[in-house]
């Protein structure tokens, strides 16, 4: 993050680039994964609106438990956007129904304890976590935290994800080409197509 | 289930989904346990037997002639084991993890002041305790360090962001979010998600009874006016809370002016900052229009955070406390002034106090009383402000 504000980042520049990609023909949908205070400091409506105008689907907020984003579930909703949830091994039943409950596009699992990061393989709480939303809700279920090679994938989609989330595997390839952005790229793009190919074929099955 | 925790708009729960059935517990552990004879047995008997309690309120006689005004006491909880407040929460803390039955504590400290209270506490209560600290602050109190590992706690070095408070609290959060099924994050101060700040609070009131009693014995009635410092702000939240209700009673938390207000280089949240979300609550920060949290800056490392507890929060916009910054400079000064004229060298954080505290009392004017909360004792600061003055 240090790297990125540095190199002169804005939030507000996340809304010019998901302008780009529509523009450019991306079509997938696009959820942005932020902390609350700069949605609350842009002014939460604001936010939402802007994420909307510019081609945005969705939020994942990832310091806002429903307890608190009231302010926000009112202005995703009017600005026809979703709120992403997540939910976690710790998680009690109760919640996890509460949750579910609440949870729009799609849930995010998290696949274990602690922070986002690649790692070897996946915990087993991913798999008892997973069995436990597939039971509960026809809400598609997205493993993250320590998902970063195609065998994660196949193994995710195995236990009953309906796909992954992946994020510092991609910085850290990144980070390992800062000199030489195509470079960089190319390598995201080839660990990328990795990724979804085995996603694809894991679903075909 | 509706959001709690909060004071007036400030305060709350905005925590990761991996942290809120670990506060939860907390919660429920402690509700019970703050009304468990046993526990609150055990806890008086620690506070007096181990940590001093009650610490004096000592009335400054030649400060008083050098204010020229209303009679100043100071609550003297540098003579508190450990030489700072921190102890109070530390101990209440530590015995909250061991009847959770938490065998491992993590804590975080800016100055080291926190950090050593805690692996005290952990020390003697038969805990691990790993402490978090920023990697310029290890360089700027490295006695400290020492003494944590002395008291037998591991001290874990953040070399991330600004490598300050701020950071070390972050990576006790993430150890937290790994750990909570046996580890108990042992926080330092009225910051933080919700229980937090009603715990630290409530472990620190201490202060606040034991000076309501001392200052009616003493004088026979309530004082004109409390000032302390504020960082987080537990030791001013300490002694201000059971006043609050006390109308007569004028409160004053006095922020880190640092190079002055208009430098940028402060850490006066209350003063400068705006309403945003920093380390699990709605506060107010120190930051810039896209929520980016600003670089802070003081002279007294336990004041250098760049948001303050919720309940402060509330407490200035409410107006039944008032906040004022005092720079770095005048803290000095003050510093100087007390060791000189009462033999005390006091905390740089708690300077910052004494340095409103003069100028108010010579506001007051005669027959009225001021209490200080003298948070902490200055030796940990010698080292610092002998070579900002170039002594070798």
């Amino acid at each position: 993050m240090n790297r990125s504000l540095s190199a002169g980042f804005k939030v507000v520049k996340v809304f010019d680039l998901i302008d780009t990609m529509r523009m450019r023909g991306i079509k997938v949908p696009i959820v942005l994964m932020t902390y609350f205070n700069p949605v609350l400091q842009a002014g939460v409506d604001r936010f939402c609106r802007e994420l909307s105008e510019a081609g945005g689907d969705g939020m994942l907020v990832v310091d806002l438990p429903p307890e608190e984003s009231s302010e926000l579930d009112k202005a995703v909703s009017s600005n026809g956007l979703d709120v992403i949830r997540l939910v976690a091994p710790s998680t009690t039943d109760d919640r996890l129904d509460f949750l579910l409950s609440k949870s729009a596009g799609f849930v995010y699992v998290v696949s274990a304890a602690g922070t986002t990061g690649a790692k070897d393989k996946l915990p087993k709480s991913a798999e008892r976590l997973l069995a436990r939303v597939v039971s509960r809700s026809d809400v598609p279920a997205l493993l993250g935290f320590g998902v970063s090679e195609p065998a994660h994938v196949r193994k995710a989609l195995s236990m009953g994800a309906s796909g992954v989330v992946e994020g510092s595997k991609l910085i850290s390839i990144y980070a390992e080409s800062l000199d030489d952005r195509t470079e960089a790229l190319r390598r995201i793009e080839q660990h990328a197509a990795a990724m979804k190919s085995a996603c694809m074929n894991a679903r075909a099955r | 289930m509706s959001s709690r925790g909060y004071f007036g708009r400030f305060g709350g729960f905005y925590v990761p989904e991996i942290l809120v059935t670990a506060l939860n517990e907390l919660e429920a552990g402690y509700e019970r346990l703050r009304k468990d004879e046993e526990f609150k047995a055990q806890l008086n008997a620690l506070l007096s037997t181990y940590a001093g309690r009650p610490t004096p309120l000592y009335e400054c006689h030649r400060l008083t002639d050098v204010g020229g005004g209303a009679r100043i006491f100071l609550k003297r909880e540098d003579l508190a084991h450990t030489g700072s407040h921190k102890i109070n929460n530390a101990l209440g803390q530590a015995l909250l993890a061991k009847h959770m039955g938490k065998g491992r504590v993590i804590a975080e400290t800016g100055a080291g002041q926190h950090g050593v209270a805690a692996a005290t506490a952990c020390a003697l209560l038969d805990l691990d305790c790993e402490v978090y600290m920023g990697e310029v602050d290890v360089h700027r109190q490295r006695l400290n360090c020492f003494r944590m590992e002395l008291l037998g706690a591991k001290v874990n070095v953040v070399k991330s962001g600004s490598r300050t408070l701020k950071d070390a609290i972050n990576e006790a959060m993430r150890d937290y979010a790994s750990t909570s099924d046996h580890t108990h994050y042992l926080i330092g101060s009225v910051v933080g998600p919700h229980p937090y700040p009603v715990i630290v609070r409530d472990f620190q009131a201490v202060i606040g009874r034991e000076a309501r009693e001392q200052i009616l014995a003493a004088t026979g009635r309530l004082p004109d006016a409390l000032v302390a410092c504020v960082g987080g702000g537990s030791n001013s939240i300490g002694l201000f809370h059971p006043f609050v209700d006390d109308e007569s009673v004028a409160m004053y938390g006095i922020e880190a002016g640092g190079n002055g207000i208009g430098s940028g280089k402060h850490s006066a949240s209350v003063v400068a900052g705006t309403e945003g979300v920093l380390h699990g609550s709605r506060t107010l920060v120190l930051q810039d229009l896209d929520g980016q949290i600003a670089e802070t800056h003081s002279v007294a490392a336990g004041l250098d955070y760049p948001a303050v507890g919720p309940e402060h929060a509330h407490l200035g916009k409410s107006g039944r406390v008032k906040y004022f910054a005092v720079t770095d400079a005048e803290a000095l000064s003050a510093f100087r002034l007390l060791s000189e004229t009462e033999g005390i060298i006091p905390a740089l954080e708690s300077a910052h106090a004494l340095h409103f505290a003069l100028a108010l009392a010579k506001e007051l004017g005669e027959n009225r009383t001021v209490v200080i909360n003298l948070s902490g004792r200055g030796d940990k600061d010698v080292a610092q402000v002998a070579e900002m003055e170039g002594v070798r």
